[in-house]
This record gives structure tokens, sequence and C-alpha cells, in this order.
């Protein structure tokens, strides 16, 4: 039973947890500095499900400087480098980018593209620290650590819902062990029969900046098609 | 007052087409230049830029006129773009006037020819800025991953150099007086002198890759020269003078470029090879001083990021077939560029360092620039553009036009 669950069993179910074959939202990511100026990134994403590799494309909205530029990513289950494709609309030009490093920030903000749902499962040994309840609801809390000592985090700690296997809370500790980032969920939907996160916010606490992302107009198994992940729908925009 | 009346329509356009839910965007840009070598303000530019969109399921249109203000009342006007879009399901056609880029290199035009080039700040400005607007019908058909594009141009538009006056302007050497005959220069537009250009891509998790071929014309003009001679007193002929008629040719160009990420680092490279190009021969034997050959261009670069820190470097190389030692071009003419760009303070801070290097003469363009993002739509750019090396350099022969700079960009 639940009890009986290993850690990497847990991590598993959190990773693994289902969002629908394909998945259409608007994203807004706002970036909070210290002084609590905030900056406003409008996206609009599309991903889909394709058995062994994953498809996303984004297409930036606002700010006006980055207006219709746009953004593709292929993602493998396997250890394949993901494939990412920019789209710069002054330059008229799709350019194939460098996918090496998984630590690099996504746009400036707090989430790096390994947070957003880029790592592995076997990237990381998972350790079931404790059992507990926090405000009635009841969590495992995970640790995990990277098996690449060169890794940006040298742990990560998550609070997982028990009943849902959503990671509600995780901390990230830098290579000093000292406190780096903390993701909260502030709000997940039941949306076409799943659970989405629909409200994010990353503080990194070292340097006191935040991101937030919340999700709307969220679509899921419409059936968007294979053609929609192209170089021609980069270029055309929505 | 007329430039002023053009800016006071166009924002006025702009505001009744808002009304009909057309996207408007753009951006106002300040630019102001002063020459390292003797302070004098080189560059006073200011640009108005409008994008007017208009996206439907099958039909789409851009217009994107822009204003150049130098100093007080020097007005600009380009239509940069015009054109209407049509997509079907497998098909989409652009009619109008348009930038075409193709390849894969960064800052060097290789089998980028579709678009002329407007050269009249020599490389400086913004590429967008440097490629001119063709009239053309374009027709892209897709098919699984890959793409099959057909270019029809009628009507020719060829690159711009600067003009007399301007510091980028280089007057040639000339043994003895020159005339210019200008009655070939034009190219009547007709089917006959149409250019057509066509290019098979495919975009994989593997590779992207293209083939192109196209029937062009040279989008610089031969000078054609013919040396007008007097006798001395001796019976022995001296060259009094020279008529040089720029005259256009056709190119026949097949190339390629390609990209590929391994491990990491993402390597690209384009090659083109150029049939029948006239170029300037001191062979006596010569008609009109020029000779056809053919020639081949060609790019490596690779790419790599480290975090925030994204660095690339390019080899390119034109080399020029059957060569003989009267032709004025080199060989082999090679040329490096570097770039190092690096995103601080979550990507409001930007520092570019990107140079140019000519590798046979040892002359470079420097252009070191650091970018503030002070809001989303404001930015603020301090940069130099430093000319360096040998005055046979095509770098290194502005090196009196070293200057620093100024941007400031307001974004909407």
């Amino acid at each position: 039973m639940a009890q009986d669950m290993t850690a990497r069993e847990i991590i598993e179910k959190v990773y693994n947890r289902p969002e629908g074959n394909d998945q259409t939202s608007n994203l807004t990511m706002t970036l909070i500095n210290k002084s609590g100026k905030e900056r406003i990134r409008n996206i609009k994403q599309f991903t889909k499900d394709m058995g062994e590799m994953e498809k996303n494309i984004m297409f930036f909205q606002s700010p006006a400087d980055v207006k219709n530029t746009s953004f593709m990513s292929w993602t493998y289950d396997s250890d394949k480098n993901d494939d990412q494709w920019i789209y710069l609309p002054a330059l008229k030009k799709v350019k194939r980018i460098s996918s090496d490093s998984k630590s690099d920030y996504f746009m400036g903000s707090d989430f790096t593209y390994d947070d957003l749902g880029n790592r592995k499962i076997d990237d990381d040994t998972h350790q079931l620290l404790r059992e507990e309840a926090i405000d009635g609801v009841d969590y495992y809390v995970v640790e995990s650590i990277s098996k690449d000592e060169d890794y940006m985090y040298s742990k990560t700690i998550t609070w997982i819902r028990k009943d849902n296997f959503i990671g509600l809370k995780k901390e990230f500790y830098d290579e000093d062990e000292e406190l780096l980032k903390t993701l909260k969920i502030k709000k997940f939907e039941e949306i076409s029969g799943f659970l989405i996160i629909t409200n994010s916010e990353m503080h990194n606490v070292q340097k006191n900046h935040k991101t937030r992302m919340v999700l709307s107009n969220i679509n899921i198994n419409t059936g968007i098609s294979d053609s929609k992940f192209t170089e021609r729908i980069m270029m055309r925009g929505l | 007052m007329k430039r002023i009346t053009i800016i006071l329509i166009a924002i006025s356009f702009a505001i009744s087409v808002k009304s009909q839910n057309v996207d408007i965007n753009g951006f106002v840009r300040n630019y102001t230049g002063i020459q390292y070598n003797n302070g004098n303000l080189n560059m006073l530019q200011n640009t108005l830029n409008i994008n007017f969109e208009k996206m439907g399921d099958r039909v789409a249109f851009k217009a994107n006129p822009m204003f150049y203000l130098y100093g007080i009342d020097s007005l600009d006007f380009r239509m940069r773009e015009i054109y209407l879009d049509l997509y079907f399901d497998n098909v989409d056609i652009r009619i109008g006037k348009q930038q075409i880029v193709w390849g894969k290199a960064d800052g060097v035009f290789i089998t980028d020819i579709v678009s002329p080039l407007n050269l009249s700040e020599f490389l400086l400005p913004d590429f967008d800025e440097i490629r001119i607007g063709v009239y053309a019908a374009k027709i892209n058909y897709y098919f699984g991953n890959s793409t099959i594009e057909a270019i029809w141009k009628p009507i020719y538009a060829g690159n711009e150099f600067p003009a007399p006056g301007s510091i980028w302007f280089k007057p040639p050497e000339f043994p003895a007086p020159p005339t210019f005959d200008y009655s070939k220069e034009n190219i009547n537009p007709s089917l006959e002198n149409s250019e057509v250009y066509l290019k098979y891509s495919l975009s994989s998790s593997a590779i992207d890759f293209d083939l192109m071929g196209a029937y062009t014309w040279d989008q610089t003009a031969s000078m054609y020269t013919e040396k007008e001679f007097e006798m001395d007193s001796m019976g022995n002929p001296i060259l009094t003078g020279l008529l040089i008629t720029p005259d256009h040719h056709r190119l026949t160009v097949a190339g390629g470029s390609f990209t590929t990420d391994i491990k990491g680092f993402v390597l690209r490279g384009e090659a083109a090879y150029y049939n029948g190009k006239y170029l300037q021969t001191a062979d006596p034997t010569a008609e009109g001083a020029l000779t056809q050959k053919d020639y081949l261009h060609y790019v490596v670069g690779l790419d790599y990021g480290i975090g925030n820190l994204k660095l690339s470097a390019q080899f390119i190389q034109k080399y020029i077939m059957d060569y003989n030692d009267f032709i004025t071009e080199e060989e082999f003419g090679n040329t490096m560029t570097f770039l190092a760009h690096y995103d601080a303070m979550r990507e409001t801070l930007h520092l570019e360092l990107f140079s140019y290097v000519g590798l046979n003469y040892g002359d470079a363009l420097i252009r070191p620039k650091v970018t503030y993002d002070y809001s989303d739509s404001f930015s603020i750019l301090l940069g130099s553009n430093i000319f360096v090396g040998d005055k046979r350099g095509m770098f290194g022969r502005y090196d009196d036009n070293s200057m620093i700079y100024t941007k400031l960009k307001y974004s909407f």
C-alpha cells in the first residue's frame, strides 16, 4: 500500500502524474524583483506527448520587444539531449540552439529548464525523509540528490501530497547546501479530469526575487496536430 | 513640413486601423554616434518603426513602414515590407514586398542572397535593417518535415552603397579621370529579367539542412571600363580618361546549409557556388577590364552556451576558381567572426562582443556593447565600433570611422 512505496516510486508518481496527451494554455510569467517591481511575460503554449518524446512550442505575446518570438523544444524520454529552436522575428530565421545545460534559467525567471519539468527520475537518488501532516493534509517528504556532483543543486526536498501526488512545496539547496529557492504550488485545478497546477511561485531566498507562473485558458486532449510543432508555425505565429 | 505630414498620416492611419483589430507594434529609437578621431557627431538618427499585422486562419497581411530622421529634417521613408499571406493546408503563399532570409550563417551572406543589402552605413545597422525588401511571390509547400520554397522576383533590386559625402564612401583610385555611363544601370521589369530561387529544407532532430539554387542577377553591378588614349608628341599613347559603365550580369548560384547539435555544441555550415561572376582585372587583353570567373563562398561555425554566456565563432572563405594574378581581388578571402554574449541581472543587462576579423590583411571590426533593459519597453545601449588594422582590408580601411554610440529604444 501507499506506506510501502519507496521514495523512487513516490517521485515516479509525481513525474508521471497524468496531464493528458496534449495541452494548450496561456502562461503569464511575472518576474518580481526584491523591491517588488514586476515584469510580465505573456506566452501561448502548446504541448503534446508523442510517446518517446514530448513536443512543446511557445509564442511570446508580450512585452513588445519579444512579441512574435517563438521557442520550440523536443524532449526525449531517453538520455538524448533536447532539441531546441528559437525564432527571432527581427532575424526572420529559425535558429537551432544548444540545449546542453538544463540548469539554464528560463527567460530570466527563477525557474531552470529542469525546474519546469525536464528532469528525469533517475538523474537523482531519492530518499523518503518522513511523512507528516500539515493543516490536515498528509505529505511524503522526499529528498533528492543528483548523481552528478557538479549539478547546481546539492539536494532538493519535496513535500508531496499523499492523495494526489502533487509536489506542493519544494526546497532547492545550492552547492554549499544552503537554501537557494523555494517552490510553492498555490493552486491546482481539475480540468477535463486531470489535475493541473495553475499557479506556482518560485522564490529565490538568497537574492530575494520571485517568479510567479499562472496558467489560464487550459484545454486538454483537443487533438493538437503534429504539424503545430514545426518551423512553419514558429515563423507564422498564432 | 511635408515630412512631418507623412508621419502624422502614418500615425493617424495607425490609430484608425487599431480600431479594426489590426495588431500594431514597433519601436521608436534614438541613435547617436561620435567618431573617436575628431569628435564629430557622425550619427544623429531618430527612427520610427511600425508593424501593422492582421492574422486570420487563411489570410494575413503585414505592412512595415519605417521612418529614419537624420539630423533635424532629413527624412528617409522606407516601406520595408508590405505583403499578403494566403494559407492553405500544405501551402503558404506570400505576395508583395518582403524580406527573405536564407541560410544558417550569422552576419555573413552566403546563400542569403534573395534580399539585397543596404550597405550605406557599411555592416553596422541591425541585420533586419540592412536587408532590403524585394517584390516577390513566394510559395512554400510543406510535406512531413520538409519544405520546398519557390520565389519569383520580377523586379530587380540591388545592393545600396554609401553615397559620396558619406564617411563610408571610399572612392576607388583611378589612373585617369573617370566618366560614368549609367545607361545600363537599370534592369527593366519583365518576365525575361525575372529572378527565380528554389530551396528544399528539412528540419529534424538530427539535423536541419537546406539545398538551394538561384538564377539571379549579381546584386552589385560590375564596372565595365574602357580606356581613352591620346597620342603624345612622340606618338606614344597616353591614358587620358576612363569611361565606366556599371552593368549587371546574371549569376547562377547553387548551395546549401546545415545545423546540428553535437554534445551541446551547435555546428553550422553554409556554402554556395557562384557561376558567372564578373571581376575587375588588370589584364590588358580583358574586355572592359572584367573577367568572368566562378567562386566558392562558404562558412563553418560553432555555437556553445554555458549558462548565461553564449559563444560563437565562424570561419568564412571566398575562393575564386581558375585564378590569375591580374584579378584585383585576392584568390582566397578569409574572414572570421567571434561572438560572446552574456545576460545578467535576470536578463535585463546584456553584454556583447562581436567582431569580424579579416585574415588576409589582419584587420578587424570590434563591436562591444552593453544593453540595459530599464523596463520591458525601454532599453539603453552603449556601444562602440572599432576598426583596426591594415587599410587594405575591408575593415581597416574605415579606421577613421571608429565610433562610440548610444541607442535609446522604446518598444510598443
